[in-house]
């Protein structure tokens, strides 16, 4: 076993969390080193890699992705590939096929760069609904680090405080909102004929002018898998300026034990190289932010004679309370176009509708709009049906403008029963791979059969829908989290209210797996203002140590 | 010999059918503007059957089962593949061209529901090659066209190509034009 390096500050993983708080700590004068399971890769070859996939692989987003046989993450190329690194069972398994990249930059590469809020009422949802649980701390402590993180990731969005979510906000926006493009816009319009407001996402990407050294965006379309010009944020542009900074990065370094000493302190990390030799790192702080699934799991991993449940896990809540947000889909067909495939993939949602009374009986949900092109769908369509000549033509086009999706996504109650633990089979390192119990629960279920589904048909009636076809099944939307839920009482959580670690002062377990609730919009944004406060934490721990 | 030597080689690790190379060579370019004379003899007397190379036999049926503007070389790549992947495939497009010389088709319109069930086939597999830019549409398979695949343009005036632009910053807006404005291309 070679030890190799040492730093005050140990991360472990290089998404967004990682990176944010790499950051912070190197502001603050502090050595940094990150650890890196899978490769490094460059801009231009997530580009072509994508580029040069057949067309059936379009719903199939992180095809530009493949895995390393040292860093499994789900393949999603067949349902074969797919079964082969998460192990999945209960009542809504397939539910949990998460999709997230195990490369230097992690899934910032292929998020959709959008960044809701909580509300105030979302974090309250013990006190208020007599359901699920309530947070450690209140909006009005998480605001202003969701400000820093706006700025931080550079956050368009609008500037009436009736477009939005929540309008409660210490600062405007870095950047003004993007443009609708059409179906976005007759999404709009139907829903405000119902009483209900589609709002602009805050979304992370550059609007109308250059911001952190990225471009704006120019609407290319693109954004999951991979934004080509930079437009939106991704790691791929704080890695450099991390090391700019004096952080060094070490890639195809695959963490797999957290070893702990006398105190309860974490001492040092052991990673494997893709030749599976072992090495030791040690520092001061340790930073765990390796996704909702890798970071429990590689704690269960690290069980030892002092932590024979797994480190940071004498609650045995590590690896419990798995959420994400049940997504169904409608698929519509209109008399008229919509129109997708202008302006980036997301750009809007209804979000007053995860927000109500009925939360006691049953989940809220939001809904949109996909916009991804619909083009090669409708191409793919139209040749099954042996068209030719100019009716082919007429019939991508049709199909293409005149079909739609939009998505539901669910708010699902942290349950202790929805479990990651680590199962027998091993991957190409001889690292457990997770094994995950999932149940979207009545909660979600009553949601939609009373709730949600009537409502998406009422919309894509109101859009001028000729079929409406909403899916039964549960699937995945790729937010994770719970595995590590925050909480004032160590006895029933595994992060106070800095994402420390309540078993070990020097271990810092930030990102979506310490929120105590979901909501119903997309994750980041929230995991990034975790992030910024346990990295104020972090920098108060090293000084006053 | 022309060669520009350009090639690139995508290294992502594992990274399956991701790899290309593209390669300028005197011989590529001579084929290219072979196959661009025998478009010109659409509107003249029928080639003989089994006249002139499978490429440009090949260019010629593209060009009277797709009223668009093709590209030679994307042409000649198809040619290689569903040649390599159809046995017969000579055959039927021999089988075809005389099918458009004997009902002096000048459009697809003209002489495809008359072709056998075959044949057929093996139209629609070359029209769906030029237009899902790949002969066999299936995970792994090689791409032979991404933004000159046929399958954008029916939608190129409102959508976007994934990864290209055709707009600028916030330049886009709601305007949803007709159905029936087809783009020329």
């Amino acid at each position: 076993m070679a030890q190799l390096e040492s730093a005050d500050v140990v991360v472990v993983g290089t998404g967004v969390v990682g990176c944010l708080i790499a950051e912070q700590l190197l502001d603050a004068g502090h050595s940094v080193l990150m650890l890196e399971a899978g490769p490094r890769v460059e801009r231009w070859q997530i580009v072509e890699g994508y580029r040069n996939r057949p067309p059936i692989t379009t719903t199939n987003l992180d095809a530009a992705y493949p895995p390393t046989r040292w860093a499994p993450f789900l393949d999603s190329t067949s349902t074969t590939t797919a079964a082969d690194y998460l192990q999945l069972e209960g009542p809504n398994a397939r539910a949990y096929r998460q999709d997230y990249v195990r490369y230097a930059g992690g899934s910032t590469w292929h998020w959709a760069g959008i960044c809701w809020r909580l509300t105030p009422e979302d974090m309250r949802l013990k006190s208020l609904y007599g359901v699920g649980r309530d947070w450690a701390f209140d909006y009005a402590t998480l605001e202003p680090y969701y400000t820093r993180a706006e700025h931080a990731l550079g956050v368009c969005g609008p500037s009436e405080p009736e477009l939005q979510w929540p309008p409660i906000r210490s600062k405007p926006y870095p950047m003004g909102r993007l443009p609708f493009g059409p179906g976005e816009q007759k999404f709009t319009d139907a829903a405000a004929r119902l009483g209900l407001k589609n709002l602009p996402s805050a979304q992370a990407r550059n609007s109308g002018v250059a911001y952190d050294g990225r471009p704006p965006c120019c609407g290319n379309n693109s954004c999951i898998p991979v934004c080509p010009i930079g437009a939106k944020y991704d790691a791929a542009s704080s890695l450099p300026r991390i090391e700019a900074k004096g952080g060094k990065i070490l890639v195809n370094a695959v963490v797999y034990r957290v070893e702990t000493g006398p105190a309860d302190q974490v001492q040092a990390v052991h990673y494997f190289d893709p030749d599976r030799q072992s090495h030791r790192v040690t520092g001061k702080l340790f930073v765990i932010a390796c996704n909702g699934i890798e970071t429990p799991k590689l704690l269960l991993m690290s069980a030892d004679a002092r932590n024979p449940r797994g480190v940071a896990n004498s609650s045995d809540q590590v690896g419990r309370n798995m959420m994400d947000q049940p997504k169904l889909v409608a698929a519509v067909t209109l008399a008229e176009p919509a129109w997708t495939g202008v302006g980036p993939v997301q750009g809007s949602s209804i979000m007053q509708t995860s927000q109500g009374d009925f939360r006691g009986e049953h989940a809220g949900a939001l809904f949109r709009f996909n916009n991804m092109a619909r083009s090669r769908l409708g191409a793919m369509q139209a040749l099954k049906k042996g068209l030719v000549g100019k009716a082919l033509d007429a019939e991508i086009r049709k199909l293409s403008a005149c079909t739609a999706e939009l998505t539901l996504e669910h708010e699902l109650l942290p349950d202790p029963n929805n479990r990651l633990t680590l199962s027998d089979k091993k991957d190409a390192l001889g690292i457990p791979k997770p094994n995950i119990y999932y149940d979207v629960g009545e909660y979600v279920r009553k949601s939609a059969e009373v709730y949600s589904t009537p409502l998406v048909k009422q919309l894509a009636h109101e859009m001028g829908a000729t079929d409406v076809a909403v899916t039964t099944e549960f699937t995945n939307s790729d937010h994770i989290m719970g595995g590590l839920i925050m909480g004032a009482n160590p006895a029933d959580s595994v992060v106070d209210v800095d994402c420390r670690a309540h078993d070990h002062p020097n271990l810092f377990l930030p990102g979506g797996g310490a929120m105590t609730t979901a909501g119903c919009g997309n994750s980041t944004l929230t995991m990034a203002a975790l992030a910024l406060k346990a990295a104020d934490a972090m920098v108060a721990q090293l000084t006053h140590a | 010999m022309w060669s520009l030597g350009v090639e690139y080689s995508d290294t992502i690790p594992g990274a399956a059918g991701a790899r290309f190379s593209l390669r300028f060579t005197r011989r590529l370019v001579l084929a290219s503007g072979a196959a661009a004379l025998a478009g010109l003899a659409v509107a003249q007397p029928w080639p003989v059957q089994s006249a002139g190379t499978h490429d440009t036999r090949f260019m010629t049926l593209s060009r009277l089962l797709i009223p668009h503007s093709l590209d030679p070389e994307i042409g000649r790549r198809i040619a290689i593949d569903l040649k390599a992947d159809m046995a017969p495939v000579s055959d039927h497009i021999d089988a075809l061209l005389k099918l458009a010389q004997d009902r002096h088709a000048a459009v697809v319109e003209d002489f495809f529901p008359f072709a056998s069930d075959e044949a057929k086939a093996c139209a629609l597999r070359i029209i769906s090659a030029w237009y899902l830019g790949v002969v066999d549409d299936a995970p792994g398979a090689k791409v032979i066209a991404y933004e000159l695949a046929l399958m954008f343009k029916p939608t190129s005036d409102v959508m976007t190509i994934p990864t290209y632009s055709i707009s600028r910053p916030n330049g886009w807006g709601a305007a949803a034009p007709p159905l029936i404005a087809m783009p020329n291309f």
